[in-house]
């Protein structure tokens, strides 16, 4: 295994050993454990929320999240990957122009998310490393494992190409979802006027 | 270990092109086929950019719809009318007429119009994962006597051929396309299918840089990007992937699995 070439290899392998279960040994039980949302929480989770999907993530402090933990709050994010050079800050900068635009009262009921699409690399401590050179106070972010990671990918829409030198090309989306998870309205690439993705979070937070 | 170029072509349903009479069609039905390690060339990619392929298991066949309907009975979350919005369209198992219930005849035809999660969650509980992009295209360069089909007499004509015809009203079993190098059957002319990684097909405006090869993606990508120009099976496959989005359900895309080697 020549380590610099490929990570279509490593991404094979790890699929493969994640896709089996690696916490559970038991590939039925992943099955079965997979979308059966017996235990529901109070909060409404329709035939459309992400929080359908109960991958384990967790977030900069190193606390273990689902998804799901992030309900009940308007969701604004974007998957990125912290060692990017270029366009993921750029994302950033995006969603913190919004988050600068809202009112205090507003930027309270909102939840500012980013998922990492390199959960190899993005770590508690890079993650959280991250969060304080951007100033992103009041955001989430958070990893899962590969497999997770392309689940929630294809959910939102995300397409990711791993690249040779380590990083990825991937679709730029600034993505807001309802309090019940459901993703209502998606802000296609970068610098963009943000007027209209600002219109529907307000409606949601109208309503 | 020369370069394959990207494989060949594949695509639509089309029927059959060599039935051979009075063989068993489909005699390995259920099992997979052990593909040695490789190296798979994408088709749009930097100067010598290569793949290396660990050696993988995949299915002989096509998931078919018997096979899924047993899936559908075992979780029934992923039968016709259960599955969740978030995970398939509309259209989803739309040629079925129940939960589990479909035209027998139709029984050992391909499954198709299921989404990307419904195939990765069908071969997660086989114990199994969809093949990659490079394990799916290296299959495919196969052709009917060695792994490198563009070097084999007929090759080309014969999947520009199956990629030409109709799409037939109901699909064949699977089995009865065309059984290649490694004994697999049906990776041309029977219906396309979903893979891992499907997602990595970016189209331009998507990827993040100038940097990216990507950028040159279809319109004029075949004329110098591309590997092999000739393989026009391989641009219309990556043209589907990259319009194709996880929960779509599609009436000519089915799947099959695969399985690490080293992990029988």
């Amino acid at each position: 295994m020549k380590t610099s070439k490929f990570f279509l290899l490593t991404f094979a392998v790890f699929v493969f050993v994640l896709t089996s279960c690696s916490k559970k040994t038991e590939k039925g039980d992943c099955c079965k454990t997979g979308h059966n949302s017996t235990e529901e929480k109070t909060l409404e989770i329709s035939d459309e929320s992400v929080f359908l999907l109960e991958s384990q993530w967790e977030n900069q402090k190193n606390e273990q999240k689902k998804l799901s933990d992030y309900g009940g709050k308007v969701i604004v994010g974007a998957m990125i990957f912290t060692n990017c050079p270029s366009a993921c800050p750029r994302i950033v900068a995006d969603l913190k122009i919004i988050e600068s635009t809202l009112s205090e009262d507003e930027r309270a009921r909102i939840q500012f998310l980013l998922i990492s699409m390199d959960p190899e690399r993005d770590n508690p401590a890079q993650m959280s490393r991250f969060a304080s050179d951007h100033r992103l106070n009041r955001w989430e972010i958070i990893r899962s494992d590969k497999s997770a990671t392309m689940e929630i990918a294809n959910v939102l829409g995300v397409r990711v190409k791993p690249l040779k030198e380590g990083g990825f090309d991937h679709s730029n989306i600034i993505q807001l979802l309802n309090a019940q998870g459901e993703i209502v309205f998606q802000q296609q690439g970068l610098n963009v006027d943000p007027v209209a993705t600002l219109k529907e979070i307000r409606k949601l937070l109208n309503s | 270990m020369q370069v394959l170029k990207t494989g060949i072509i594949a695509l639509s349903l089309t029927l059959i092109c060599v039935r051979l009479s009075g063989q068993p069609a489909v005699d390995v039905k259920g099992e997979m086929a052990l593909i040695p390690s490789g190296i798979y060339v994408p088709m749009y990619s930097s100067e010598n950019e290569t793949v290396p392929v660990n050696a993988f298991y995949i299915d002989r066949v096509p998931v078919t719809n018997n096979d899924f309907r047993k899936f559908a009975e075992e979780y029934p979350e992923w039968g016709k009318e259960n599955v969740k919005k978030l995970f398939a369209d509309q259209g989803y198992l739309k040629h079925w007429t129940g939960n589990s219930q479909f035209d027998l005849s139709l029984a050992q035809s391909p499954v198709v119009n299921v989404s990307w999660f419904a195939a990765q969650k069908y071969c997660e509980c086989q114990g199994k994962r969809l093949p990659t992009i490079a394990e799916w295209e290296m299959v495919a360069e196969a052709g009917l006597t060695r792994p490198d089909g563009q070097n084999e007499a007929g090759f080309n004509r014969m999947i520009l051929d199956l990629a030409s015809k109709p799409n037939p009203t109901i699909l064949p079993d699977v089995g009865t396309t065309l059984q290649n190098y490694y004994g697999v059957w049906d990776m041309h002319g029977l219906v396309w299918e979903w893979i891992y990684d499907f997602n990595s097909a970016l189209t331009t405006g998507e990827s993040r840089g100038s940097s990216s090869p990507d950028n040159a993606l279809f319109c004029g990508g075949g004329s110098f990007q591309a590997k092999d120009v000739n393989n026009y099976a391989a641009f219309l496959r990556f043209a589907l992937r990259s319009s194709l989005k996880a929960k779509y359900t599609v009436p000519n895309v089915g799947f099959r699995c695969a399985k690490d080697a080293a992990n029988p």
